[in-house]
């Protein structure tokens, strides 16, 4: 460790996390099964996705392993290390007249690629377009083993192996640390405008039948304080037409600032995400709810998160909190996540903490929580 | 029925027997053949037996007799697979399917259609044309294959570049697992929000080749068909300028919902077969498919066209009228049964490599062609970077498919060479078991194994397929270093 780690400076930093990783593997070997605490590393970035469920203080440091790796503008594709600040390559992109594929929030300025991965967190554009995880080509990670291993690759279609590269996504770092990622790029939209209209409530029904219409040129739906807002992307002329068509306000909306949590309306004690099945509706307060992606993702600020879960889990859907109190989620399928946390980490040296409050509660030893239906 | 010889075998084909009755169990040569392999027929085997399944409950049925009775499953639906991923084995059940072939609801207000896993892919976009709506993902075979394949496969088609593969267009799926303690289960992967709790299952169960479970029910998403189309179709006088037009396309700002390439021989094979209007003069040809909102569709016609003209393109026409459209399309659907028609026998590759090293493997698969002395024809998603060099040969000449192997390994590992993948869209089944070898380290390949040992810890599902064991990695490895 007698290198100094420049945290601004583009730095190769694999190797050295690997054997951190065999380190803390070794550490573990000697030990009893039931011996705890066990060592174990905290994987992280810069700490900016908090609230999104990654860790804030990283014993496992990705931030300063950083750089673009590979990045060929008509391959629609770029490869960058995990610590890289999404804001450097989004400017890099926008140099060559592209952008990511998927709309990937940012919380600030120093959140990483390899935390957008982790945290699986799609922006406005995720109903309308595609997934972060459909934007995903492949990625290089640290095993618990403490193995270098890639999978995936840099090409558009890939069926080679099983897809353990789109299973990081949205797995907080429980599986492996991303050392970089191959993302699939798009032309950078040629126009974007915003439309409002003044909508009561309970009218939205309505509405989401009309901008069914609206695709494929609709990529925002927000619902926020009596005004729904529009986006209306892609080739000028196109978008105008639109426009025109439509009527409404054309006033601007901050897009951005939705896709990064950073509306005033976020600033709540209380903020928990519900996700429903497409056209259901949940009772909230007015003034209470931001409503995205067509009625399927709604922000709730200062409500009861008990009852919000219940009513979501009634409709299909499942609450995730995101600043007060927590509801606990468990996936279908428990055993499967546990049989395939031991396969990538058999020593569960990966965010522990997380992998039982997120993916496997150990509260119920025999894994049997919520499992799906038998025959 | 009781053709079957193992007398090991009888208790487990008596229980069998009590849930597929009938003709839902079949049993010997004369029964099973239809079933011996998929749609890459130089890999053929009898199975122990084939039970036909027509509903979830027979599929955990068959899952759970061959758990209790150590006997391994294959899976498999309508069989059009290229990678005989769905061939049986010698002391294994066919676990068929197709019977189940059921739209069970179609939600056009969701946009959402939740399907048994027979459906042919095909019949969901049929289903859902009075609304508007159609399922994206289009493979050649659509007309035949199954979505329960597509799912196991990841199946592509020549609409991804646009609109994804398999797994971007599948919300949830029903899965039998084979894990540990809960063989037989049934559980949901996926759902019907845009996001879920827990690691990305479904994800993991696409591509996973009926290797980590069995498929039951697949809800599949739907699309608004687009309000306009347009098709063009470019000739080119070399594969190269061709291959560099494509690059050239996307560079322009533009993601054709599909840009498919066919070669001269490839040409001649499918204007020979169904009259699709190609131009036999040219050595290689684009079909180029924009569609959209009208005037971004118009937009970008004229971007294209401006391209073409100034990539080399010899013509450039643009259909004039639905019914020339669907001509075309039809010729490029066609093609492996067009070159099917000119040689005994034809195997298909599927490498996928980065957009601007096309024309580059395009040539070396014609200098490895001439080596082992076979004819290669391309008909391929050049979008994508998904080649699919059709090697054309007589299986009934001693050494045919010897050298038809070894052509199809140089190829794929000239791609790996590349930057690319020994597949893209069709699997690795037992053809391109080998390749993987190649394409992945030891590491990687044992972190495959432990995958599957996790989940299908009692090797029922598929097993031997897809990951290669370190025996055969090391043997593959030492007879390629041999080679030079």
């Amino acid at each position: 460790m007698d290198e100094i780690i420049n945290p601004s400076k583009d730095q190769d930093y694999s190797e050295r996390l690997a054997a951190q990783v065999r380190e803390c593997y070794s550490a573990n070997m000697g030990l009893e099964a039931a011996e705890i605490p066990r060592p174990h590393l905290v994987v992280g970035g810069n700490g900016s996705r908090v609230a999104l469920g990654l860790p804030g203080d990283a014993t496992l440091a990705i931030g300063a392993h950083r750089g673009v790796i590979d990045y060929q503008p008509e391959e629609l594709t770029l490869r960058a290390r995990a610590g890289t600040p999404l804001s450097e390559l989004e400017a890099l992109l926008i140099e060559h007249n592209q952008s990511f594929a998927a709309e990937i929030p940012q919380p600030c300025a120093t959140s990483t690629l390899g935390g957008a991965i982790a945290s699986g967190w799609d922006g406005p554009s995720r109903a309308f377009g595609m997934a972060l995880r459909d934007s995903l080509l492949g990625c290089r990670l640290i095993n618990g083993r403490g193995e270098i291993v890639n999978f995936g690759g840099q090409v558009m279609k890939n069926v080679a192996g099983y897809d353990l590269a789109r299973l990081q996504v949205g797995a907080l770092g429980t599986l492996g640390a991303i050392l970089d990622v191959t993302l699939r790029l798009q032309p950078r939209t040629e126009h974007m405008a915003s439309v409002s209209f003044e909508v009561p409530r309970d009218e939205l029904g309505r509405w989401w039948r009309r901008t069914r219409e609206l695709r494929p040129l609709l990529t925002g739906t927000c619902y926020l304080d009596g005004r729904l807002h529009l986006r209306i992307s892609g080739r000028a002329v196109a978008v105008q037409d639109l426009i025109t068509q439509l009527g409404g306000d054309t006033a601007d909306f901050d897009w951005a600032s939705l896709a990064n949590l950073q509306l005033p309306f976020f600033c709540g004690e209380r903020l928990a995400c519900v996700h429903l099945p497409r056209y259901a509706q949940i009772p909230v307060r007015a003034g209470q709810a931001l409503i995205e992606w067509e009625g399927a993702r709604v922000w709730v600020r200062d409500g009861d998160h008990h009852a919000l879960a219940r009513e979501a889990a009634d409709l299909g859907g499942f609450v995730q909190v995101l600043r007060g109190p927590v509801i606990s989620v468990q996936a279908d399928a428990p055993e499967w996540h546990r049989a395939l946390r031991d396969a990538l980490d058999p020593q569960g040296l990966f965010n522990p903490v997380l992998f039982r409050s997120r993916f496997y509660s150990s509260a119920d030893p025999s894994g049997r929580l919520g499992q799906g239906v038998g025959h | 029925m009781t053709q079957c010889e193992d007398s090991s075998m009888q208790a487990f084909l008596a229980a069998l027997r009590s849930v597929f009755p009938g003709e839902r169990l079949l049993c010997g040569r004369e029964n099973t053949s239809p079933f011996e392999c998929d749609a890459l027929p130089v890999y053929c085997q009898e199975p122990l037996a084939v039970a036909l399944a027509h509903s979830e409950h027979d599929v955990v049925a068959a899952v759970r007799l061959c758990h209790e009775f150590g006997v391994p499953l294959v899976s498999r639906g309508a069989g059009t697979g290229l990678s005989a991923g769905a061939k049986p084995l010698a002391q294994g059940l066919l676990l068929v399917t197709a019977p189940m072939n059921r739209i069970l609801d179609l939600d056009p207000h969701a946009m959402t259609a939740r399907v048994q896993p027979g459906v042919i892919n095909q019949q969901i976009s049929t289903a859902a044309a009075p609304h508007g709506l159609y399922y994206a993902p289009d493979p050649s075979s659509q007309i035949a294959c199954s979505i329960g394949g597509n799912v196991a496969e990841n199946a592509g088609g020549v609409h991804c570049l646009k609109y994804g593969v398999t797994v971007q267009n599948v919300l949830s799926a029903r899965v039998v697992s084979a894990a540990a303690g809960h063989v037989g289960e049934v559980l949901t992967l996926g759902g019907d929000c845009l996001s879920q709790p827990g690691y990305d299952l479904l994800a993991l169960v696409h591509g996973s080749e009926g290797g980590l479970g069995v498929i039951t029910e697949v809800t599949v998403k739907l699309t608004p068909l687009p309000e306009k189309t347009h098709t063009l179709m470019a000739d080119f006088d070399s594969v190269r300028t061709a291959a560099d037009a494509v690059s050239a396309i996307v560079r322009a700002g533009v993601i054709p919902a599909a840009l498919e390439m066919m070669d001269k021989l490839a040409i001649s094979a499918t204007e020979a077969f169904c009259h699709a209007g190609y131009n036999l003069e040219a050595a290689a040809i684009l079909l180029i498919d924009l569609d959209g909102h009208p005037l971004e569709v118009d937009a970008e016609l004229a971007v294209v066209e401006q391209v073409l003209s100034a990539s080399g393109a010899v013509q450039v026409q643009l259909a004039t009228d639905t019914l020339q459209r669907a001509r075309w399309w039809k010729g490029r659907k066609s093609a492996f049964p067009a070159i099917g028609r000119l040689s005994p026998d034809y195997y298909c590759i599927d490498g996928t490599v980065p957009r601007h090293r096309i024309g580059e493997v395009l040539e070396a698969t014609a200098r490895f062609a001439d080596q082992y002395r076979l004819r290669v024809a391309n008909v391929f998603h050049a979008g994508d970077g998904n080649l699919h060099p059709i090697i054309m040969f007589d299986g009934s000449e001693p050494d045919a498919l010897e050298r038809t192997e070894k052509l199809a390994a140089d190829i794929l590992e000239y791609c790996i060479s590349v930057g690319g993948t020994i597949t893209g869209e069709h699997g690795v089944g037992i053809e391109k078991i080998n390749q993987m070898a190649v394409q992945f380290t030891d590491a990687e390949l044992e972190q495959f194994r432990a995958i599957k040992r996790a989940l299908d810890p009692f090797q029922l599902l598929n097993p031997d397929k897809q990951i290669p064991t370190l025996a055969r990695c090391q043997e593959y490895r030492a007879l390629r270093h041999a080679r030079g």
